[in-house]
C-alpha cells in the first residue's frame, strides 16, 4: 500500500532539531559571505565580520540587525536605479520586481533573479503542501496580482505543486463566487478580510457556501488572522483553514500543518530568532512573547539578514504531533508598530479583533479610531452589524461589547453603531486601525 | 520512509555538469543558454533540498 504523503520534504521536515540547526549556520556563513562580497550596503554594514566566527546562534545574535528603514535608506538615490547599494547581483540578472505596501513609509523595492524567485516558490509549497493542498486540488485565487508580492508566490507555488490554479483576478465579488461554483473550486487562496467578505456577498446572493461550494481548504495571507477569525472562516465556509507568515522581504516563512497550532518555520530555509520586546535586542526562550527576526538563508538577490519583523510572536517548542521537527510560532499581538501605551495601559488593535471575531458573530466589520481630547486619548471603536439586527437590539449590544473590550484591554471604549455598508471592505491589507493623534 | 540521499545527490551533481556542458556548446544559442539557465536554477532548489543534508 502506497504510503500517505504528509511532507512536501520528508527528508528536511524530520530533519533532527541539531542537524536543522547546523544546516542553518551553514548557509547563515555562506550567506553572509555572498552579501559582504556583492552588496555595498552589507559589505559596510557587515565591515569586520568573519562569517567562519558565526559556529553557534549565539555567534548568530551578535550580528547586526537590519531594520526596515536601513533598506529604504540603502535604495534611496543610489545606482541601480530603484535597487541601490542592497542589490547583490549584476542587475541583468533579474527577472521580477516586487515592492512593499508602503504602509510604514516609502516602499521598499525587492527584486529576484530567476533563481531566488524560483526559492521563493519552492517555499511556499512546503507551506501550501503542509495546509494540505495537492494535485488533485483546483485552487482559485480571487485576486488581481499587482505590484505587491501578494499571491504571486501562491500562484506559481500552487502550479508548481500540481495544483489546477484558477486566476480568479479582474471579477467582481458575485461573480467570483459565481465562478467557483462553475469550475467546483477545492481550495481558496485570499485574505482574512476578503473571505469573510465574500460570506457576506454570498448570503446576499442566496449562497450559502458550506452548502453550495466546494472549497474543503483555505490559506489565508496579506494579515493576521487570529484564531477567532480563523474560526469563523472555518464555520462559514466549511473548510479547513490555515494561516501562513510572510512578507515582501522575507517571502512566505511559516505555515500551519493540518495540527493547526501555531506555523511551522520553513527550516533550515530560514533562520528565526525572537528578542526581546523590550531591549529590542536580547534573545528570548521559546513561551516568551517577543519580537521576531528573520534571516532568509537562500534569496541571494536582495539578502535579508537578521531583519527585525517587528512582529511581536511566541515560539512553541513541544514537539508537533505532525511529525515535523521545525519550530512553530503564534502570532501574538500583532505590530510592535501599532502598539499604543493608553492612559498607562498597553494597547494592541489586533486585541479587538479577537473580541469581536471570537464574541460578536453579528458584527460583520469594525473599525477603532483613535483620537485626543485634550490630554485625553480616546478609543473609539465604530460597528457595523449584519442588516438582520434590528435597531432596537443595537443600544445593548454596544454596551455588552464595552464591557467585554474593557475586561480584555482594561480600556473604556467609546461604541458606535454604523448602518449597513457603512465601513469599508479591503480585500489586501486591511486598515482597521486609525490613529488620529499621529502627526 | 527512508530515502538514499547520497544516490540522488550523485543524480543530482550529474545533472549540473552536463547542463553546464550544454550551456557552454550552446553558447550565444538563447533557447539552449536561457533553458539550461532554467535547468540549473531547479538544480540549485534540489542541492537546497538534497544535497545539504549530507554530512
Amino acid at each position: 500500500m502506497k504510503e500517505e504523503r504528509k511532507y512536501w520534504n520528508p527528508a528536511v521536515e524530520t530533519l533532527p532539531r541539531e542537524r536543522l540547526v547546523e544546516i542553518e549556520l551553514k548557509r547563515f556563513r555562506e550567506l553572509l559571505r555572498w552579501s559582504q562580497e556583492n552588496s555595498p550596503f552589507y559589505k559596510k554594514k557587515f565591515h569586520g565580520i568573519e562569517p567562519e566566527d558565526i559556529r553557534t546562534l549565539e555567534d548568530v545574535s551578535k550580528v547586526p540587525m537590519t531594520e526596515k528603514d536601513e533598506l529604504r535608506e540603502a535604495q534611496v538615490g543610489k545606482k541601480p536605479y530603484l535597487y541601490g547599494d542592497l542589490l547583490a547581483v549584476p542587475p541583468e540578472q533579474l527577472s521580477v520586481f516586487h515592492q512593499t505596501s508602503g504602509t510604514t513609509g516609502k516602499p521598499v523595492y525587492i527584486p529576484d533573479t530567476y533563481e531566488s524567485w524560483q526559492w521563493v516558490v519552492e517555499v511556499w509549497c512546503y507551506i501550501l503542501y503542509g495546509a494540505g493542498f495537492r494535485p488533485t486540488d483546483r485552487v482559485f485565487l480571487p485576486f488581481v496580482y499587482n505590484v505587491y508580492i501578494a499571491f504571486w508566490q501562491g500562484h506559481y507555488a500552487a502550479e508548481k505543486l500540481g495544483c489546477e490554479v484558477v486566476p480568479g483576478g479582474g471579477l467582481e465579488t458575485k461573480a467570483r463566487i459565481q465562478k467557483m461554483m462553475e469550475v467546483k473550486a477545492t481550495g481558496l487562496m485570499n485574505t482574512p478580510t476578503y473571505g469573510l467578505h465574500m460570506l457576506e456577498v454570498a448570503k446576499e446572493m442566496g449562497i450559502d457556501p458550506k452548502r453550495d461550494l466546494t472549497i474543503k481548504k483555505m490559506i489565508c495571507a496579506g494579515e493576521p488572522m487570529p484564531e477567532p477569525t480563523r474560526l469563523r472562516l472555518e464555520e462559514g465556509w466549511g473548510a479547513d483553514v490555515f494561516d501562513h507568515l510572510g512578507g515582501t522581504e522575507p517571502g512566505g516563512w511559516a505555515g500551519m500543518c493540518s495540527e493547526k497550532k501555531g506555523m511551522h518555520v520553513i527550516e533550515p530555509h530560514f533562520l528565526l530568532e525572537m528578542i526581546d520586546l523590550e531591549t529590542m535586542s536580547k534573545p528570548i526562550p521559546p513561551g516568551v512573547k517577543g519580537v521576531a527576526v528573520i534571516t532568509s538563508l537562500c534569496r541571494r538577490s536582495i539578502p535579508l539578514i537578521r531583519f527585525n519583523l517587528k512582529d511581536m510572536m511566541m515560539v512553541r517548542d513541544e514537539p508537533c504531533p505532525c511529525g515535523r521537527t521545525s519550530v512553530r510560532v503564534d502570532q501574538v499581538g500583532g505590530r510592535v508598530d501599532d502598539l499604543r501605551k493608553i492612559r498607562g495601559v498597553f494597547f494592541s488593535p489586533s486585541v479587538v479583533e479577537e473580541v469581536i471575531r471570537g464574541k460578536f458573530p453579528e458584527v460583520v466589520e469594525f473599525e477603532t479610531i483613535l483620537t485626543q481630547e485634550g490630554i485625553m486619548p480616546v478609543l473609539t471603536l465604530r460597528v457595523e452589524t449584519d442588516p438582520s439586527v434590528a435597531e432596537s437590539q443595537q443600544k445593548e449590544l454596544r454596551k455588552i461589547i464595552r464591557e467585554q473590550l474593557k475586561i480584555r484591554t482594561n480600556l473604556t471604549f467609546e461604541i458606535e453603531s454604523v448602518k449597513p455598508g457603512g465601513l469599508p471592505r479591503y480585500t489586501l491589507k486591511s486598515a482597521r486601525f486609525k490613529d488620529s493623534t499621529k502627526k | 520512509m527512508e530515502y538514499d540521499l547520497k544516490a540522488m545527490d550523485l543524480e543530482i551533481k550529474a545533472i549540473e555538469e552536463r547542463t553546464k556542458r550544454l550551456r557552454e556548446l550552446g553558447n550565444g544559442f538563447m533557447a539552449v543558454e536561457r533553458n539550461a539557465d532554467s535547468i540549473l536554477t531547479f538544480v540549485y532548489l534540489l542541492k537546497k533540498n538534497v544535497s545539504d543534508l549530507i554530512e
